[in-house]
């Protein structure tokens, strides 16, 4: 009886890890056929946005920011982050999703800063 | 066999990495996040779903998934109050907290 359940349990993992090696190789085949389009910072951004899980556009949106300045990052985000602060009453996933969306942008600014021909784009979705 | 559990543990894993969030859906016995807020951490990843679900509304206005009206409305109001877009809060966020109260209200009305 165990040594079936066993083998289900390994037939479910390789079903589970071919499924997912082919999602992610057709998430990089599209990424690279986008990027291609974009450069290399575009590249690097569209893989950061896989990564981290949060999209450019959608950090952009929850810090209510237009362009991307550290120091309009820092000021939205050190307001935001104490209005959702447990302490006055705020909700923790809501203050995480500021706190992912600070690093989203501090790693887009990050990787522009690589590219000294990258024009700062907001067209990434 | 320690094969099939090297196995079981190791599509587990897999299952985590790709989104963790696989590992958090079944009701823990320990909140690992309340526990990692202890020790300064456990943001949770990542950005809102793509369609917001009873779980991430709970988590949105920091309730009970099976809070009542009037829980919903009194976390409502005070994230609100918090965020609102007129005193430096962002429409985005705002717009979620009204998105999750939406969502738990449409529950409330079906279980009841």
């Amino acid at each position: 009886m165990a040594k079936y359940l066993a083998q289900i349990i390994v037939m479910g993992a390789q079903v589970v890890g071919r499924a997912f090696a082919r999602a992610l190789q057709q998430e990089y085949a599209a990424s690279q056929a986008a990027a291609r389009a974009r450069g290399r910072s575009g590249q690097q951004s569209a893989a950061a946005s896989s990564l981290t899980g949060m999209s450019l556009q959608e950090a952009q949106q929850i810090l209510n920011i237009s362009t991307l300045s550290p120091e309009e990052i820092q000021k939205k985000y050190e307001h935001l982050f104490k209005v959702n602060d447990k302490s006055v009453g705020g909700s923790f996933y809501l203050q995480s999703k500021v706190v992912r969306a600070k690093e989203r942008l501090e790693e887009e600014l990050n990787i522009q800063s690589k590219d000294p021909n990258q024009q700062s784009q907001n067209t990434e979705t | 066999q320690a094969s099939s559990m090297v196995a079981a543990g190791l599509a587990l894993a897999a299952a985590g990495f790709a989104d963790h969030r696989v590992l958090c859906n079944s009701a823990p016995i320990v909140d690992l996040h309340v526990l990692l807020q202890a020790f300064g951490g456990g943001y949770y990843r990542g950005g809102f779903e793509p369609k917001m679900t009873k779980r991430e509304a709970a988590l949105v206005l920091g309730v009970s998934p099976t809070a009542n009206k009037m829980k919903i409305r009194e976390a409502h109001r005070k994230l609100m109050i918090l965020n609102h877009p007129d005193r430096g809060g962002s429409p985005y966020l705002a717009a979620k907290i009204n998105e999750a109260k939406d969502l738990m209200d449409d529950q409330v009305k079906k279980s009841s």
